[in-house]
């Protein structure tokens, strides 16, 4: 038995040593753009593949692929290990892809490997979340907290013909992202739609049924509320059946930041007016298409703008290239997206 | 009995290596090796102390909270406490200590099942570390001679493979040579004969429990090392991976029966499965979820390959 102990032991160790023999120039792509007339592959990777989100940017990430002749490699964590982005990447770096995009779980986590690529020259592309900016070339940025509160806020008010009382549901009054958000929408209410009055902002814990019971409190609460706005995906659905149940719907109104397919029913029976997120087929296309274009050489630090296919020109501030305006989801578009 | 098990699994991973060096891209680099072997480490250290556990006629479900626990612990006495981190990662160990000696208190003491016992602290010490973190507070900024256990190289091979050899090792020897090998098959092939013919049964297992949350804690360090960050989430379904790695290597989920060298091939088998996968052009966007099914069906066909002799072999006339 110690036999086979010790043939497996050599095994294991001519392996190790045996590979390292066979040319350590073969690990990485070649530093300083790709070869011309060598196919670009970009691997491209979701926080989980299962989510539809991301699989609404994949549609548009294989799009843009097929466009630019690239092949493009699609994978990311199937179960919650936080460190299976980075192992992914790892295995990337030595695989030999000319760029990475990535949308990151973890930030502090996923930096290190990312830096790793950047200096065996692989380019680097972040898009619907960051990683450390020195660990990355370009940010593909969904959309700015100003963007999101502006067109919250501008919906609202055109749906209240300008005046009258809404509240706001949030996740929790910590979250980071939705305080800024928060931050924009009274801003914007201040400058552009002084006749708005918010009287009530709720936390739901990022829970349907928390959202729905905050909901149907502050409807028994202010009898003249006209909205109900809510900032965290869960309580847009919680909301409009809190409405719906309360039989007002079309007399308080429901919009929020949220995925298409959660809030269909409300959408088409009129109880949601408006879903506000952005369009993720875009995302993926754009993503793809700016990895190309820096591995290629195209992009580079310091541009102002960027041509990303057939979607057109796109404004870059700082390392942040922006997707534009958040996208309203209506009764009237709502079938053709499906996620 | 010319086909062992172990020589089957040994077959497959040779037909893996050779495949995906013929099919996969830039399989057989240094630089890719070197991968499998950093990955597999944490699970490999997991798989080689649920080992004796199962060998003996045991589980331990709580082994990946456990490094989680560990992980959150060692990030906080070296930040909060101001420990430097070779003192931390000691005090680590001895904490993996403390979890393993939880579980093998209540299993060897209050007699309760292994699998309910660690099912209770599986999510214990999950709680634990998310409740110490809030689950959102993470470890990060780590000293670069820390680092280094995770990612950096010790005569060409990465620095944490030589740790796991070194405990690989010494598993085998206790696990082969041994008295504390033997009598953890014989409780696991007859745990009340085990006690009638003297051995101290409790004791053997609570070591088994003992060594399972320090080398759980070993496991930490190397994870915080590899991924930089430690957060209350590390090592999430570890435990399942490194019991399918056992299972996988011959060893009988009713003991009695496996050695560590069907591990270590167990836990190469499935790393080299799943690294080789996402090479392979037409397999590369879904490795994840192939590996998951190649794997199962491994599992499967081993275990089915150890029953059915055994199912002719009683049906055959008299």
């Amino acid at each position: 038995m110690f036999r086979s102990f010790a043939l497996f032991l050599c095994l294991g160790f001519v392996l190790l040593t045996g590979c390292s023999k066979s040319g350590p120039d073969t690990g990485a792509s070649p530093s300083g753009g790709t070869p011309a007339g060598k196919r670009l592959t970009i691997a491209f990777m979701p926080k989980s593949k299962g989510n539809g989100y991301f699989v609404s940017c994949k549609q548009g990430a294989d799009q843009a692929a097929k466009d630019l002749g690239a092949e493009l490699i699609f994978d990311g964590p199937v179960s919650p290990d936080p460190a299976k982005q980075n192992e992914i990447i790892e295995n990337w770096i030595t695989l030999g892809v000319d760029v990475i995009a990535v949308a990151c779980e973890n930030k502090d986590g996923i930096s290190t490997a990312l830096k790793r690529a950047k200096d065996k020259g692989i380019k680097v592309v972040t898009f619907d979340s960051d990683a450390e900016p020195a660990a990355r070339d370009f940010f593909v940025n969904q959309a700015t907290p100003e963007g999101i509160g502006n067109a919250l806020m501008d919906e609202a008010a055109r749906l209240c013909g300008g005046t009258g009382e809404f509240a706001i549901i949030t996740a929790s009054l910590t979250a980071q992202n939705m305080i800024e958000w928060q931050k924009y929408i009274e801003a914007r209410r201040m400058a552009k739609h002084p006749g708005m009055k918010m009287v009530a902002l709720r936390p739901c814990d990022d829970l349907k049924d928390k959202a729905q019971a905050e909901a149907t409190t502050l409807l028994g609460a202010y009898p003249d509320l006209k909205l109900l706005m809510n900032i965290c995906s869960p309580a847009v659905p919680g909301a409009a059946e809190a409405v719906k149940q309360a039989g007002k719907a079309g007399k308080v109104k429901v919009i929020g930041l949220g995925l298409p397919n959660e809030n269909r029913r409300y959408l088409k029976d009129g109880t949601t007016d408006t879903v506000i997120l952005w369009k993720t087929v875009d995302l993926g296309y754009l993503t793809v298409q700016a990895a190309a274009a820096l591995a290629k050489g195209e992009l580079k630090a310091g541009a102002t703008s960027f041509k990303g296919g057939k979607l057109g020109e796109f404004r870059i501030v700082g390392d942040n290239i922006l997707l534009g305006e958040p996208f309203k989801f209506t009764k009237e578009n709502i079938d053709q997206f499906d996620f | 009995m010319l086909l062992r098990h172990e020589t089957v699994l040994l077959a497959v991973l040779v037909v893996e290596l050779v495949f995906f060096g013929v099919a996969g891209r830039n399989f057989g680099t240094a630089d890719n090796i070197a991968n499998i072997v950093r990955h597999s480490v944490e699970i490999g250290l997991l798989a080689l102390v649920m080992m004796p556990v199962v060998l003996a006629g045991g589980i331990d479900l709580s082994v990946g909270s456990t490094l989680g626990l560990c992980a959150v612990l060692f990030g906080k006495l070296w930040r909060d406490g101001g420990l430097p981190w070779e003192v931390a990662a000691v005090a680590t160990l001895g904490i993996g200590a403390a979890a393993g000696g939880t579980n093998a208190l209540l299993i060897t003491a209050l007699r309760l099942p292994p699998l309910i016992v660690t099912l209770g602290t599986y999510s214990l010490f999950r709680g634990l570390a998310e409740a110490i973190t809030r689950g959102t507070d993470a470890f990060t900024r780590f000293p670069p001679s820390f680092l280094f256990l995770g990612t950096g190289r010790v005569a060409g091979i990465p620095a944490q493979a030589w740790i796991f050899a070194l405990v690989a090792a010494a598993m085998w020897l206790l696990v082969h040579r041994t008295t504390f090998g033997r009598s953890w098959r014989a409780i696991g092939f007859a745990p009340e004969g085990a006690r009638y013919a003297g051995l101290p049964v409790g004791r053997r297992l609570a070591f088994a429990h003992v060594l399972a949350g320090i080398v759980a804690a070993l496991a930490a360090i190397t994870y915080t090392a590899r991924f930089g960050t430690a957060k209350a989430d590390a090592g999430t379904g570890y435990e399942l991976a490194a019991i399918t790695a056992v299972v996988l290597g011959g060893t009988s989920i009713f003991g009695g029966v496996g050695s560590v060298h069907g591990t270590l091939l167990g836990v190469a088998a499935i790393a080299v499965l799943g690294n080789g996968l996402s090479r392979v052009p037409a397999t590369m966007s879904n490795a994840g979820e192939l590996s998951g099914l190649l794997t199962g069906m491994l599992l499967v066909l081993a275990l089915a390959g150890g029953a059915v002799p055994k199912w002719f072999a009683e049906r055959r006339p008299r």
